[in-house]
């Protein structure tokens, strides 16, 4: 778990490279990334398969990239973009289009919503992070207003 | 002392637009990109603007005149977004000249921190690495860094071409499959993971989160816009990885 926790950080990192993220951005976002993997494998592990934990992901993704936006004052699109790229479901998507080459079309449409629904469990769990933790955090993490005279 | 308005022109409302524009360009939300041409008219003196941002075009409109740009080339670039917000943000506090407002907002939005070479040693990394999390071995990481490395390959040669992005998307996802197939030769590598490594290099990640925020915001045809996108980008991609793999399963190849 903690292998692939590094792993996903830094899958991380060089997806931010690939997508022109530059300087300490970068290294948030891997933390970030590595963090949010580690969260997933945890609850994974505790609740068995599902897709409770790509939500998970997703929503840890989601609320640390707002923290660090705020904090870095940038947009929180460079910190969830590439953090997020290790939830994305290709190997699903990939086992059901194989499945679909050889023949089994019931596994290809079995995995093929399931990889439907991983999506869809991140979706969520993005959006819940920007629509309820977002103002949360907006409050809790501005920075700090040089005290008024 | 009272701050100096810089006086009101036509290009004023062009640049501010172009400002929209190339944000929307590199991948920014709805939301942000409307209020930070809002943002930037106040600091000009323009007090009554309305914007309007879809994915495809811009509109801006102020009581001396209306400007419409359509957008058409839209790429991921996240240093851009990163310098034109920090910009858009200096400027809103302290208005500089049009002529070096233009002048620098052209710098921001080329912005480019690594070159095309690079970007291909960037692309084998991450090939590599996420190959690692689709169900790899360490063993598979040199040739899914290959793939990925094919993949970024083709999608930068094709992205100077008049070729249209989905079928530059499917062309790279084909060239993806041949370090897969070379692997399955050979049953100590996992070629799924392989294949899965560098086609990922290709997944719309950007669109798919951006979809989402706008969704949230209430920006609904932006939001359905991108998720199209996303459902266009994924399906050339499986289309494209589909093909080399269809022939070589007729052919009787070996695939785990």
């Amino acid at each position: 778990m903690i292998r692939s926790s590094l792993f996903a950080g830094l899958t991380t990192v060089a997806f931010g490279y690939l997508y022109q993220l530059a300087g300490v951005n970068l290294w948030i976002a891997g933390a970030i990334g590595a963090l949010a993997w580690a969260g997933a494998s945890v609850i994974g592990t505790l609740t068995g398969a599902g897709l409770l934990s790509n939500f998970l992901g997703a929503l840890i993704v989601g609320v640390l990239a707002e923290m660090a936006a705020v904090r870095k004052r940038q947009p929180v699109t460079l910190f969830m973009v590439p953090a997020i790229i290790s939830f994305v479901p290709g190997y699903l998507v990939y086992q059901s289009m194989v499945a679909f080459l050889k023949g089994q079309s019931a596994d290809g449409i079995r995995i093929g919503f399931t990889a439907l629904f991983a999506a869809g469990a991140l979706s969520l769990g993005l959006a819940l992070a920007t629509a309820v933790f977002r103002p949360m955090l907006r409050r809790w993490l501005a920075p700090r207003k040089p005290p008024a005279t | 002392m009272e701050r100096q308005m810089p006086p009101w022109n036509a290009s004023v409302l062009g640049a501010i637009t172009d400002a929209g524009l190339a944000m929307m360009a590199s991948g920014a939300e709805v939301s942000r990109v409307e209020d930070t041409v809002e943002r930037l008219a106040r600091a000009y003196g323009i007090e009554t603007i309305d914007v309007v941002a879809l994915p495809t075009a811009l509109f801006v409109s102020t009581p001396e005149g209306t400007l419409l740009r359509r957008i058409r080339r839209r790429s991921v670039n996240l240093a851009a977004m990163a310098a034109i917000n920090q910009l858009s943000r200096d400027v809103a506090a302290e208005p500089i000249g049009v002529e070096e407002f233009h002048e620098k907002l052209a710098q921001a939005s080329t912005l480019a921190p690594y070159g095309p070479g690079k970007s291909l040693i960037f692309a084998a990394g991450a090939a590599g690495l996420i190959s690692q999390l689709m169900g790899g071995h360490l063993v598979d990481i040199l040739p899914a860094a290959v793939s990925g490395v094919f993949t970024q390959l083709v999608r930068q040669r094709l992205r100077t071409t008049t070729i249209p992005g989905s079928l530059g998307d499917l062309l790279a996802a084909i060239v993806a499959v041949f370090p897969a197939l070379a692997a399955a030769q050979d049953p100590i590598f996992q070629p799924g993971s392989i294949l899965v490594g560098g086609i990922m290099i290709l997944a719309p990640g950007l669109l798919l989160t951006t979809a989402v925020r706008d969704g949230i915001a209430g920006d609904l045809l932006s939001a359905a816009g991108r998720l199209l996108e996303a459902i266009l980008v994924g399906a050339a991609v499986a289309a494209g990885a589909s093909l080399p793999l269809y022939a070589y399963l007729a052919l009787g190849g070996r695939w785990p």
